[in-house]
């Protein structure tokens, strides 16, 4: 029996930000933007998702005079991730 | 990139490799400028301190040096503060700021030890052997970091600038003169340096 793959992950966009989060100690907007290569607002709408799930935490500030949005993985968001990462090993070690 | 496109595993596997692979690409395209600043800076201030010093007779001109990171870190953070993306922190870029880091205390170590041996010492001949000693303990520290640096990004042309610079350095050391040429070993550190920054940026675009 195949573990069930997190829904919320297993989603092109979700899981680039996830799998870029997962590996930083934040990041912000524009450069998860420009690492994706998503649009603002397709962006905006998957970050909700995560953040309405627990994975990542938004922090709103200023960088000098331009304003600065910050993402962060939550511990919740790690291990989902991780789970999900060793979910997909298990499929792939099944296939082979 | 599209939210809802259905991936298999192994499209999902990939999704994450490749993702990893363009955070340590944009790491190394960051890291490229400031190896231009520094490899610029240590040849113009090698340069500057091997000319004055060939001119005047005189070694106190290797107290520059202690002027280089006076100049270096403003332009780095002014540099920094011009990026538009604010780049991540992660695990590897601060070991390799640890890597350099380590490197500055020990080569500033080496160097204050050396300054005080030399007022200390009234033989001449003890004065030099330390003196000339100085450059190829740094050079090879240089070339270490480097070296480490590459290892840690997982690159190969600042491993093999690494090596270059480091064991290079060293067989240029013991080939060059026991004053001011010594200076010239840095100018070939400071030139290796900015070349490497210029075939990383290029290596990734």
């Amino acid at each position: 029996m195949f573990p069930k793959l997190d829904p919320l992950l297993h989603s092109e966009l979700r899981l680039a930000v996830m799998s870029i989060l997962a590996g930083v100690d934040e990041a912000d907007f524009t450069y998860l933007k420009k690492q994706t290569g998503a649009t603002s607002g397709n962006l905006s709408v998957q970050i909700d998702k995560l953040t309405a799930a627990g994975y990542i935490t938004v922090e709103k500030g200023f960088k000098g005079k331009m304003p600065r949005t910050t993402c962060k993985i939550t511990p919740t968001g790690q291990e989902a991730f991780s789970n999900y990462v060793e979910a997909l090993k298990e499929y792939l070690s099944a296939g082979n | 990139m599209e939210q809802n496109k259905e991936m298999t595993a192994s499209q999902s596997l990939q999704l994450i490799t490749e993702t990893l692979n363009n955070s340590r690409k944009d790491i190394l395209r960051s890291n490229a400028k400031y190896y231009m600043i520094w490899g610029a800076l240590l040849t113009l201030f090698s340069l500057a301190i091997y000319l004055l010093w060939k001119t005047t007779g005189h070694a106190y001109w290797n107290l520059l040096w202690f002027a280089m990171p006076l100049v270096g870190f403003p332009m780095d953070k002014w540099v920094g503060s011009r990026e538009k993306v604010v780049r991540s922190e992660n695990v590897i870029s601060r070991i390799t700021r640890g890597i350099w880091l380590t490197f500055c205390i020990f080569s500033c170590s080496v160097a204050l030890f050396n300054i005080l041996y030399s007022f200390a010492n009234t033989s001449p001949i003890g004065t030099i052997a330390v003196g000339t000693s100085l450059s190829g303990q740094i050079i090879l520290l240089f070339g270490m970091a480097e070296t480490i640096t590459g290892v840690a990004l997982k690159n190969w042309i600042i491993k093999i600038a690494g090596v270059v610079t480091g064991i290079g350095g060293l067989a240029l050391y013991y080939g060059i003169g026991l004053y001011e040429e010594q200076m010239l070993l840095f100018t070939f550190a400071g030139v290796v340096l900015f070349i490497t920054g210029i075939l990383v940026k290029r290596q990734n675009r």
